[in-house]
């Protein structure tokens, strides 16, 4: 959860990027880091396979705007998508603040867009939280393949819960939506910790 | 596990980095940092600043936390000692709480027994204090009033 350090004035967050394999969580943070200025970012680890298939997780920290005198941080991650590796999805869940389900858009990916989403709620569980505390967004993307399911269908399956959720369409490989998703989700994180959004959240601790 | 926020206010930054630097005095060992198993790096002391002490503390957040996993399959509630032996350097570390791991950086100046000695001591201390901070009311100052709309601008300039 999130770090609040009066000491040095900052706080820090964590955004973990879900989603299924091959979705483009990695291609999320790789142009994101591509794209930031060196001033606003730290390195990026990838734990992959030889394959560049994600094994563990990806990590980048980046560094935003100041908001009343405190600078805020937030820890990028990405969670390994293929079905196996739900031990360590779990481990790299832990301690979110923000969520980035990244959906493929193919028409023939939908079962696992929907598969993982589940698994997401329940490695939430795990963690006695679920997805009406945590905010999240939905990003669609591969958006630019020839076979892209209707928006309006990927609404209808993966944002039906009482409170829907923002969402984007993205091409993550050349960046078309990147930046607008991880703005929203800063967004979200950040007003958690403020206002009636903290004290909603120290209600549910 | 419900997971908890952390809020560091000054007086419990000051104990905490006087409980890091007697520890590396009393240790021998370099660097010092203190992280929460989310993987935020909460305080630091030593030399660290020539590290990425940022991913650091998100690696090993994670190997701590793999561990932990291997643990419970193997019966164990947890291992509370993780221990890596480098060429040159090596690293330690241990729980402080439910929530937070103390990492020492090493070289051959000192011993992992020493290491695993001191950090026993340091990491009841501090959790002492991480105690006391979190069942103190949550300062209510700047955090009070919602964001405004200027205030939650836009984080990042997508690049054109």
């Amino acid at each position: 959860m999130s770090v609040i350090n009066y000491a040095n004035r900052v706080i820090d967050f964590k955004i973990v990027y879900y989603g299924p394999g091959m979705a483009g969580k990695t291609a999320n943070l790789e142009y994101i880091h591509r794209s930031l200025p060196n001033a606003n970012r730290g390195n990026m680890i990838s734990l992959a396979t030889g394959d560049d298939r994600t094994i563990y997780f990806d990590f980048l920290p980046v560094s935003a705007l100041t908001v009343r005198g405190f600078q805020t941080r937030f820890q990028l991650y990405t969670v390994p998508g293929q079905v196996a590796y739900n031990a360590t999805r779990r481990l790299v869940l832990r301690g979110a603040d923000g969520l980035v389900f990244v959906a493929d858009s193919q028409f023939e990916r939908l079962r696992e867009n929907v598969d993982s989403l589940q698994n997401l709620e329940a490695n939430l569980k795990e963690y006695e939280s679920s997805l009406d505390e945590i905010p999240y967004v939905l990003q669609y993307n591969k958006r630019d393949l020839p076979n892209p399911a209707p928006v309006a269908y990927l609404e209808f399956v993966l944002n039906k819960r009482a409170t829907r959720v923002p969402f984007f369409e993205a091409t993550a490989i050349s960046g078309e939506g990147v930046f607008e998703t991880l703005n929203t989700i800063s967004r979200m994180a950040l007003a958690s910790e403020f206002g009636v959004g903290r004290e909603k959240r120290d209600e549910a601790s | 596990m419900k997971l908890r926020n952390t809020v560091i206010q000054q007086q419990d930054a000051t104990r905490i980095q006087e409980m890091l630097n007697h520890f590396l005095a009393e240790s021998g060992a370099g660097e010092a940092l203190l992280i929460d198993r989310g993987g935020h790096l909460l305080a630091m002391d030593g030399a660290a600043q020539e590290f990425d002490a940022v991913s650091i503390s998100s690696l090993a957040a994670a190997a701590f936390s793999s561990t932990a996993a291997i643990a419970q399959l193997l019966g164990e509630p947890e291992f509370t000692v993780l221990f890596h032996q480098g060429t040159r350097r090596s690293i330690h570390v241990s729980t402080v709480d439910s929530d937070t791991i103390l990492l020492a950086v090493f070289d051959e100046k000192t011993t992992v027994g020493m290491v695993r000695l001191f950090a026993t001591d340091a990491c009841r201390a501090i959790a002492r204090v991480l105690s006391e901070t979190r069942a103190r009311p949550k300062p209510q100052d700047e955090f009070a009033a919602p964001l405004s709309d200027t205030e939650s601008r836009r984080a990042w300039t997508p690049p054109s």
